[in-house]
């Protein structure tokens, strides 16, 4: 997954729930020495009483937002989803460099 | 015990291999999956030690920690009297499924193994156990509030507190608890209040009862022994 354009993610999630390996995995899969350089990532627990539905939602650097149930799906697919976004941004920054 | 070991004696002289094919019932070879030396059967055994002796066991989500943060969330627990461990998922799911048995490390039938155990659920992605060697609410409300701040780094999925399991929401109503022996004080505070020395007077009354009736037998008994003198 390239996590290189995102400046702001929020995950919801819970821990318990069937999406919570997606999550995780998603949580974890951004570079440590990015979360000191800018990026705000937020993490909110859900429990079996909320109402509200598990969402990943990222920001891009050209403010793009996207976003995605993890529910029933796995940590591979969710890259995809969001690499299709941040490889346009790649190949605008190739050709304007 | 002098024919036990005389009994041992003639097993060992009668044997062709000597002591070797000698087994004492103590010494019995333990029955693993993987290799009893293996570093698998270690880590099982260690969790199973860890949930054993720890009444309280939190399990965090860690999100790529470097050093200077690993450092400091470590610090930060042992501060608080716990001990922080990250953990293999799959071996520790695998104590969870057989934590019932005598061995977890035992081959055991599927039927017997426990596969819906409420923790397992936990062991998705980077896990820490966080345990505490007392049941002190106090404790884990601190540590909670000290993890908020860093709520990107390191946060609480859930817990084990004394054989039961929970999620966020249970522990936050467990943290407001007061500790064990405070409780137990109030209890009895309470119990004191509420019957004054009733409860006393009950308690002691089968006791007193006996010794009435007992005395009045001896009573009785030593006035007979004097009318027949």
């Amino acid at each position: 997954m390239i996590t290189k354009y995102f400046t702001k993610v929020v995950v919801r999630f819970n821990p318990l729930g069937k999406e919570a390996k997606t999550a995780r995995l998603f949580l974890s899969s951004i570079p440590p020495t990015q979360r000191l350089s800018g990026l705000s990532l937020k993490n909110e627990l859900l429990n079996g009483a909320s109402t509200a539905s598990p969402l990943v939602k990222v920001t891009f650097k050209d403010k793009t937002e996207l976003e995605l149930n993890p529910t029933g799906i796995t940590f591979q697919e969710v890259g995809n989803f969001f690499d299709r976004h941040s490889r346009k941004l790649r190949l605008k920054e190739t050709i304007e460099a | 015990m002098i024919s036990g070991v005389e009994n041992i004696w003639n097993v060992f002289q009668r044997s062709k291999y000597g002591l070797r094919s000698v087994r004492f019932a103590s010494s019995r070879r333990r029955v693993t999956v993987k290799p009893a030396d293996s570093r698998k059967t270690f880590l099982i055994d260690s969790y199973k030690d860890l949930m054993d002796k720890n009444p309280v066991v939190l399990f965090a989500h860690h999100n790529n920690l470097i050093k200077q943060e690993n450092a400091h969330f470590r610090a930060l627990v042992k501060d608080l009297g716990g001990r922080m461990t990250v953990i293999r998922n799959d071996l520790f799911q695998v104590y969870l499924r057989n934590a019932h048995l005598p061995d977890p490390c035992a081959p055991v039938r599927r039927k017997l193994q426990n596969r819906a155990h409420p923790l397992s659920r936990l062991f998705q992605g980077p896990t820490a156990a966080i345990s505490f060697p007392e049941t002190n609410p106090a404790q884990v409300g601190k540590l909670l509030k000290q993890l908020e701040k860093s709520s990107d780094k390191l946060f609480i999925v859930g817990a084990k507190v004394e054989s039961e399991a929970m999620d966020l929401a249970k522990l936050n109503q467990f943290k407001l608890l007061p500790t064990k022996p405070e409780l137990q004080s109030q209890l009895l505070g309470l119990l004191h209040i509420l019957s004054g020395a009733g409860l006393v007077r009950t308690l002691e009354a089968g006791s007193q009862a006996l010794f009435l009736t007992l005395s009045s037998h001896h009573d009785h008994m030593s006035e007979g022994k004097e009318t027949t003198e």
